[in-house]
């Protein structure tokens, strides 16, 4: 598995431009570096009143609902802290940085709360610096501060739309496999009941899908029940004869079952050949014909 | 926003050619986590194109770009020739219509298996076409 | 029957058995269809099996020469069987709206080699 920096394409490049964009000096990390010292002086008392803030809002409470996840997200977010006054922003950073917005996008916490958390942070990090600093040295410690967060920001949405992302996909795949049940009759034979409307990205779905299921079984007979489509247009009816003469490529045959009395009047009235594959009414009578047709073989391969 | 993450040049200079574009075309699918049949789909339609710049412009290049839109990965494939160029542009996208009595099915075909597709040419100016093809997700 | 030129062509019974799995491009293409029919024209066979399993993509060019030297077959009196077509290659194909029509298929070489025996027993039974 490649980790999510690469995924993302998040390179050597990417982080240059990036913290040009951001304006991250290295001075600003040299800065960061030397501010340390404060920054863990007043680690636990930001701690304690970042989670203060967080709990005190049902929104947010709801995603820590016990005692142990309070403690394993302060220590979590004690190190995320001290990462900020590391005084580095390389590769390695980014990556730790991707993996908060990743890990929020899993406990469904979208970037409008943490956007929220971040701005509380920030005001109790501008409150130490113009308590503990002399005044030009807090505002521009606070300024270097205020991009490095920034920066983060940008890399928790990237990672939070990407797994989002990849979420969708799951979900499409199961959508996918859920609209194209193929389901084994017998030895070498396979039914495919459509149901529901066919655009043309889903009859590149359904074709793919038995393709792949007739090679998988060593299916010679495919049999397409359209008695679940609604509608049966010349659009639907090319997708049902290019699917056929797919399965014709590798090596199987196709019988549509399934054709109402109003299905086969639109197909004669639209002038639509659909005579390159066997059609009849009943599913029954389709799959006693695909077993007509293994049982012939059969015998002759025999004899 | 895409940005060009890496670009190669592979010329079409010899037949042989035709067989190192699609090549670099399937292994950069297959990196990508292009799935079988978006790899095919790519890999044949780089085919297609290259041979079209050996047989009807007797040669010129193929550029093959890594795309990423911050998410998926894309590729994109530039063929460039200074040859005859193409006449009768309607026909050809149609399908079916070859001037090398072969099956015409190249370019118009092609276009059915891609994202994007560019063609720009004119009698006696070359032809330049451009395909693009992204993972799913 | 022995290898002969850069594609393999093996005798099976009273059919030839061919399989292909490098690039088909123009002097290979020329060479593979020459070869296979002159194997023809050697052996007399009735019968011809191209099997592309290992072909990972197969343009239009491809193609037509896999339909071309099926066709060229038949004039010999050999009927051709393409086998082991990969379902990508298939879906490719037909999106771009090439069907091949008029080219036997059959999903590996067995089920071609048995498609072919097949026919020959029925044509024996009828002359
Ligand atoms: N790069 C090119 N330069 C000049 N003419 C081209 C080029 N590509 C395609 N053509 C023209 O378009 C026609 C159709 O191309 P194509 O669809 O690939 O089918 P085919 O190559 O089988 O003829 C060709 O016969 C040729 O006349
Ligand atoms: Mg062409």
């Amino acid at each position: 598995m490649r980790t999510l920096r690469t995924r993302l394409g998040f390179d050597q490049r990417e982080l240059q431009s990036r913290r040009a964009f951001f304006d991250i000096q290295d001075e600003d990390l040299a800065r960061l570096a030397e501010l340390r010292e404060l920054a863990l002086k007043h680690m636990d008392d930001i701690n304690e009143e970042f989670y203060t803030h967080l709990l005190s809002h049902p929104e947010t409470k709801r995603f820590f609902p016990d005692d142990a996840t309070i403690r394993r997200v302060k220590r979590l977010q004690r190190e995320y802290f001290l990462g900020l006054f590391e005084g580095r922003c390389d590769l390695e950073y980014v990556e730790n940085r991707l993996r908060v917005g990743a890990a929020h996008e899993q406990i469904g916490m979208s970037p409008r709360w943490y956007i929220g958390a971040y701005r509380k942070y920030l005001s109790q990090l501008l409150d130490r610096f113009t308590n503990e600093l002399p005044v030009g040295e807090g505002r521009i410690g606070y300024d270097s501060v205020l991009k490095l967060i920034m920066f983060d920001m940008s890399l928790a949405i990237d990672a939070y739309i990407a797994a989002n992302l990849e979420t969708l996909g799951r979900h499409q795949a199961a959508i996918r496999e859920l609209s194209t049940p193929v389901i084994k009759v017998q030895d070498r034979i396979l039914l495919l009941p459509l149901i529901g409307a066919i655009d043309s990205q889903r009859a590149q779905q359904v074709m793919e899908t038995v393709l792949l299921r007739v090679i998988e079984e060593k299916a010679k007979v495919m049999i397409i029940d359209i008695a679940g489509v609604p509608v049966v247009d010349t659009k639907v009816a090319d997708h049902l004869m290019k699917t056929t003469a797919a399965m014709r490529l590798v090596g199987a045959q196709t019988i549509l079952t399934g054709i109402s009395a109003q299905v086969a009047r639109t197909i004669i009235q639209l002038g639509v050949d659909i005579s390159a594959m066997p059609t009849l009414a009943r599913l029954q009578d389709g799959i006693e014909l695909a077993l007509s047709m293994l049982g012939q073989q059969i015998t002759k391969a025999s004899t | 926003m895409v940005e060009t993450v890496q670009s190669w040049e592979v010329p079409i200079a010899r037949e042989d050619d035709i067989v190192l574009v699609r090549r670099k075309a399937r292994a950069l699918a297959q990196e990508r986590g292009f799935d079988a049949f978006a790899a095919a789909a790519l890999t044949t339609a780089a085919s297609e194109l290259a041979r079209n710049v050996w047989v009807h412009a007797g040669g010129g290049k193929a550029i093959i770009e890594e795309l990423t839109d911050g998410y998926r990965t894309g590729i994109r494939m530039t063929f460039v020739d200074e040859g005859p160029g193409i006449t009768d542009v309607e026909r050809v996208l149609q399908g079916g219509f070859s001037t090398a009595r072969s099956l015409g099915l190249g370019v118009s075909g092609t276009r059915r298996l891609v994202e994007e597709f560019d063609l720009q040419t004119a009698p006696g100016r070359g032809t330049r076409v451009v395909i693009v093809k992204w993972t799913r997700f | 029957m022995n290898a002969h030129g850069p594609i393999p062509i093996l005798r099976v019974g009273s059919n030839l058995l061919t399989t292909v799995h490098i690039d088909l491009h123009d002097t290979v293409a020329e060479a593979f269809q020459q070869d296979v029919l002159l194997a023809i024209e050697r052996t007399g066979a009735t019968g011809l099996v191209i099997d592309i399993t290992g072909l990972e993509e197969v343009d239009t060019y491809v193609a037509r020469i896999l339909a071309d030297t099926g066709r060229m077959a038949k004039l010999m009196g050999a009927q051709t069987v393409v086998v082991g077509m990969r379902p990508e290659v298939a879906a490719t194909l037909i999106r771009m709206g090439y069907m091949m029509e008029g080219v036997e298929t059959a999903l590996d070489v067995d089920e071609g080699l048995t498609l072919l025996i097949e026919r020959q027993a029925k044509k024996r039974r009828s002359t």
